[in-house]
């Protein structure tokens, strides 16, 4: 009970820590090595840092899915015929669409959310095809979710067309022309699989979530312990201290970074066209733009549960949502796309979907890595300039 | 040594506080207070939840700056980082001790680092400490499994590591059980006798007889700076004396009582009563109007007497002394 | 149940949280905040393409598709630096590139077939999606009205009438910001609860407490109940900005919107003292939330949809309180509140409720001795 017998980790971490030693000053070392065995010890902190990154891997990788597969659809056949019977055939087989059964209601059908959109093929549809006439076909879509019902517009005439073609040709009908057609190529993503789009983008995410959590609450919780108040009774520096918190967490980040970039090749299959060297001068970068982030806000805040909601707000909400990840920075309003841009995530993510899928060389991330590495140094050298010995705030 | 030492040493002095003074916003939490530890000395540090103490302890460790004053901490003052002065001085805080999730030898190796001890003497110096403050244990024990007495043990142990010229004791005995304070205690004595400089603030009045002097501190202001034995006499000259039940006495008869001339003041002083002589012959006269149901004894006035008279408001009956 | 206790408990709690101003500024910031990044920024319609013409100024067809597609909105007609269609889509100067074929697009037409090449930048597979349909509607368009001789006879086609019920112009704000809603109220909740009962645990205070001869169910519901109405507001202001600011409908009631939230509460709090018993102080409270609340937000509706998951996880949904408050405030606001939607998510609350309070109950009350 008394004896301390370490784990698995614990002995990992030491017989890594000499590193620190290398490249740290004296006092920043030890400090990086005591926060790497507080690290080690707290099984919360430690699963947070591994599976997280596994978490998100799992639930973007194999949970959520942006391709149109399976969207229920309910048919409400007022004719009966043989062409009706065709249409929705179509429909099924199309593989976009499940088709469950209508109620009867059309409204009510989306009302009740068992489907996205009902279709309603009125009777005489055959008829006014014998006439020679463009028959109609009436569609209900659910607005809530307007993803899906856009997709569902845009899929629907399509397949519904095409079988249609299909069925006048068989009745020996002239097919329709199609003198002009497109020869459409996917560059980067040539079989459009969603994964290559989001598993890269998952590392901005994971680093720029964590990192930032990490570094805020640990520099809070050394204030609300008191222990701030007895290194600050030493002769450390601001610097020694920053220097020290930081360090291990470097070493966490970029053992994040390896997890994704080995998940994003072997399971994935991404592939990867660019720069291995650029890859490792990029994550370095923004993990220390991100890990500085989080010093700040722990310099502005010394209470862990305020450094928590400020990381949340100001780390959580525009990485995941304002870099570019799920939701295209073109896509929104030109005061926002202006606004991304001081946001690090979203170089960052220029700098990974441009190594993975576009092969992009320095000349073309010039730009990203130029901003990355000035925010670096800003956001350090503010740290570092605002860290306040005064033990009195 | 610092090139900027001054001209005019303040050598001799410890610590050399002059005219401090501490204001956060309206709030004047330490109030033109002055004076001086000598070298080898016990300083006490008394007073109330926030009459300053901490305050000052802070200022002096070069954790806070003082609005006005000048202070010295083992002839160096305040310069740009303060690592002069801070290398002077060990610190033991009143809220963090040590880490808990790191071992003894850990926490250790980690202050080492901090006070620059060299590598090659941490063993040594840790054996001489542990034997000093009676640790006996493993020392990769995990702090967090210790009892409180020897995490106090522990951690004064590290406020020593560097050897440093004087060391703060804010609260050290906090939370501690009786015999883990006595044991602190004798080492705090081995370490003066050695010539090392301990001030220390501290609630407990039998702790505060062990000092060579004791400051008192209130709303800020040093409010009385002496011996144990010179505050006594100070507070009470003409001595106290200790009334107790032997007997069933009158209903209000204190009240009664503290009213006659001769009674600076009379406190209940737990199941008994102090009272207190305005003059040197006063006890002489009122011995004889005595109520029945008590019984008298003179004694000699404890700090805790002291601690009371000086640090509660003042009566509206005759002016507080001291 | 001793009101005056828990009152003094409620003021407590409220003191502490709310004493910091920045945690103040925080609790009525976030609404503010989450609105202006759902109800403006952030669109999942595709948009803004920038599109790059590689055609001789000759060949009029692939100038005609062009100008449609800007005339639509949806596109900007760029002129790359690059020469290079490909380079021009690798370094971002455009998201698609219509190349006519050596000699013009409508050379080739008039001749009887003309293929146009589309580059699309396949990097967001949504967007690719989004603009590959945009263009192939305006192609089918530009066959019929400039290709064909005017009266050519075209086999009948199906003409899909659409309605678009309860987001007639599709904007995102009215999906999205419904899912704001959800994570306000859950944040007011579950964080809050979790850490405060944690921060006490840490400071010692806990013990005290529990010596005191107050019931353990009073001391969990003085701890709970008022930021359960912190949270409370805190939506409810976002619910007034979303409808006065926003133009986002509401078209059901109060009552059930209340009802549904009751429900809703009852799971976060629970959720919330669940995680503070496991905690031994306030980081590992806080890690803890967000651990759950991290995937129960991937995985509720509110920002990726639910139906393309894989059976096994689209069960495991069933027992994520976000993903049935989700669907009753999105219900409740864009289509009215239907009732065969409303109880049987209410329903579901309860239960997952009924049983989290249990867990938590469970939990807390061996700690009190």
């Amino acid at each position: 009970m008394d004896d301390h017998s370490p784990g698995i980790f614990e002995r990992l971490a030491t017989r890594t820590e000499g590193i620190f030693d290398l490249v740290l000053p004296r006092r920043a070392a030890a400090l990086a090595r005591k926060e790497a065995r507080h690290i080690v010890r707290d099984p919360y902190t430690l699963g947070m840092n591994l599976l997280l990154p596994l978490m998100m891997l799992l639930l973007f990788g194999f949970a959520i899915s942006f391709e149109p597969k399976d969207l229920a659809v309910a048919v409400l056949d007022q004719d009966h015929s043989q062409a009706s019977a065709k249409v929705v055939e179509a429909v099924q087989g199309s593989g976009f669409f499940k088709i469950q059964a209508s109620h009867g209601d059309p409204e009510k059908d989306v009302e009740s959310e068992r489907v996205k959109a009902t279709l309603v093929i009125p009777a005489g549809f055959q008829k006014s095809v014998g006439r020679g006439e463009d028959p109609q076909i009436q569609v209900m879509l659910d607005g809530s979710d307007n993803a899906a019902a856009s997709v569902v517009e845009g899929y629907l005439g399509g397949v519904v067309n095409s079988a249609w073609s299909r069925l006048q040709v068989e009745r020996g009908q002239p097919a329709p022309l199609e003198p002009l057609e497109f020869k459409t190529r996917y560059l980067f993503n040539p079989e459009q699989d969603g994964h290559w789009f989001i598993v890269p983008g998952l590392l901005v995410i994971i680093l720029g979530l964590l990192c930032v959590l990490m570094t805020a609450l640990t520099v809070a919780k050394e204030w609300e312990q008191g222990s701030m108040e007895l290194l600050l009774s030493t002769p450390i520096r601001p610097m020694d201290i920053i220097l020290g918190k930081v360090a291990p967490y470097v070493g966490l980040g970029l053992f994040d970074v390896a997890i994704v970039y080995v998940a994003a090749r072997v399971v994935f299959h991404v592939p990867f066209e660019g720069s291995h060297l650029l890859f490792m001068l990029g994550s370095f970068l923004f993990l220390l733009v991100a890990l500085s982030q989080g010093l700040l806000i722990s310099v502005g805040t010394r209470n862990q549960q305020v450094a928590f909601q400020l990381s949340m707000m100001l780390a959580m909400l525009p990485t995941m949502l304002l870099s570019g990840f799920i939701f295209p920075i073109e896509s929104m309003p030109l005061f926002f796309r202006i606004f991304t841009a001081v946001l690090p995530p979203r170089w960052f993510m220029t700098i990974v979907r441009g190594l993975f899928l576009k092969g992009s060389g320095l000349g073309q991330l010039a730009v990203p890595f130029t901003v990355l590495a000035l925010m670096a140094v800003l956001l350090t050298g503010l740290a570092i300039r605002n860290f306040k010995t005064d033990v009195e705030p | 040594m610092s090139p900027r030492q001054r001209a005019e040493p303040k050598a001799g002095w410890a610590v050399d506080v002059r005219h401090l003074t501490v204001r956060f916003g309206d709030f004047t939490a330490v109030d033109d207070v002055s004076f001086q530890v000598a070298k080898g000395e016990i300083f006490g540090f008394l007073g109330a939840n926030g009459a300053g103490k901490t305050t000052t302890i802070r200022v002096l460790c070069g954790l806070l700056l003082p609005s006005s004053g000048e202070i010295h901490v083992g002839g160096e003052g305040y310069h740009d980082d303060n690592s002069g002065l801070k290398s002077h001085s060990g610190y033991m805080s009143q809220k963090f001790t040590l880490y808990n999730d790191l071992t003894v030898a850990q926490n250790l190796e980690f202050t080492a680092a901090l006070r620059d001890v060299p590598v090659k003497e941490l063993e040594a110096r840790k054996e001489r400490l542990f034997k000093l403050v009676g640790f006996d244990r493993d020392e990769d024990t995990l702090v967090g499994a210790l009892p409180g007495g020897m995490k106090q043990q522990v951690s004064l142990a590290a406020a020593l590591l560097h050897n440093p010229q004087i060391v703060f004791l804010d609260e050290p005995t906090a939370g501690v059980s009786p015999d883990s304070r006595a044991r602190f205690w004798a080492v705090i004595r081995d370490l003066a006798k050695a010539g090392q400089t301990v001030f220390v603030t501290t609630h407990y009045m039998d702790e505060a007889e062990e000092c060579g002097r004791i400051a008192l501190m209130r709303d800020g202001k040093l409010v009385a700076l002496d011996s144990p034995a010179g505050l006594k006499k100070h507070a009470f000259p003409y001595g106290l004396v200790e009334l107790e039940l032997s007997g069933e006495p009158k209903e209000g008869w204190d009240k009664a009582f503290s009213q006659l001339p001769g009674v600076e003041s009379l406190k209940p002083h737990g199941r008994r009563w102090h009272l207190e002589p305005s003059t040197a012959r006063a006890w002489g006269q009122l011995k004889a109007r005595l109520p029945r149901g008590l019984k008298a004894h003179v004694i000699a006035p404890s700090l805790e007497d002291v601690f009371l008279k000086i640090v509660e408001p003042a009566k509206p009956k005759g002016a507080a002394h001291g | 149940m001793n009101f005056r206790v828990l009152w003094a408990f409620a003021k407590k709690e409220l003191g502490q949280t709310l004493r910091d101003p920045r945690m103040r500024t925080m609790l009525f910031l976030a609404p503010v905040i989450q609105l202006t990044l759902f109800g403006l920024a952030l669109h999942n319609e595709t948009r803004n393409i920038q599109l790059a013409v590689y055609a001789p100024p000759s060949d009029t067809l692939s100038w005609e598709i062009a100008h449609r597609a800007e005339g639509g909105g949806w596109f900007h007609l760029v002129t790359p630096a690059s020469r290079d269609p490909f380079m021009a889509l690798q370094a971002g100067q455009a998201d698609a590139a219509l190349v006519a074929p050596p000699g013009g697009l409508t050379m080739w037409v008039k001749r009887g077939h003309g293929d146009e090449q589309l580059l699309v930048d396949g990097t967001n597979t949504v967007r690719a999606a989004g603009i590959q349909s945009y263009l192939d509607s305006i192609r089918l368009a530009v066959i019929k009205e400039r290709v064909l001789p005017p009266g050519t006879e075209q086999p009948p086609r199906i003409r899909l009438v659409e309605r678009v019920l309860y987001n007639p112009t599709l904007e995102s704000k009215n999906f999205m910001v419904p899912g704001v809603l959800v994570m306000l109220l859950l944040m007011g909740s579950l964080t809050i609860t979790s850490t405060s009962i944690s921060r006490e645990k840490e400071g010692g205070t806990f013990e005290t407490l529990m010596a005191s001869p107050i019931s353990p169910a009073t001391i969990l519901l003085g701890k709970s109940l008022p930021f359960m109405a912190v949270g409370f507001v805190s939506m409810h202001i976002a619910l007034f900005a979303a409808v006065f600011l926003f133009d986002v409908p509401f078209r059901g009631t109060f009552v059930d919107l209340w009802i549904a939230s009751i429900a809703f509460l009852l799971c976060s709090v629970s959720l919330g003292v669940l995680v503070s018993t496991q905690a031994k102080n306030q980081q590992q409270a806080m890690m803890g939330t967000f651990l759950f609340m991290y995937p129960a937000q991937m995985l509720s509706g509110i920002t990726y949809p639910l139906d393309n998951m894989p059976k096994w996880l689209y069960t495991l949904t069933y027992l994520n309180p976000l993903r049935y408050f989700a669907i009753l405030v999105r219900n409740i606001l864009l289509k009215g509140g239907s009732p065969e939607l409303f109880w049987p998510n209410v329903g579901g609350l309860l239960i997952l409720g009924v049983c989290l309070m249990g867990l938590a109950w469970s939990r807390f009350k061996p700690t009190m001795n």
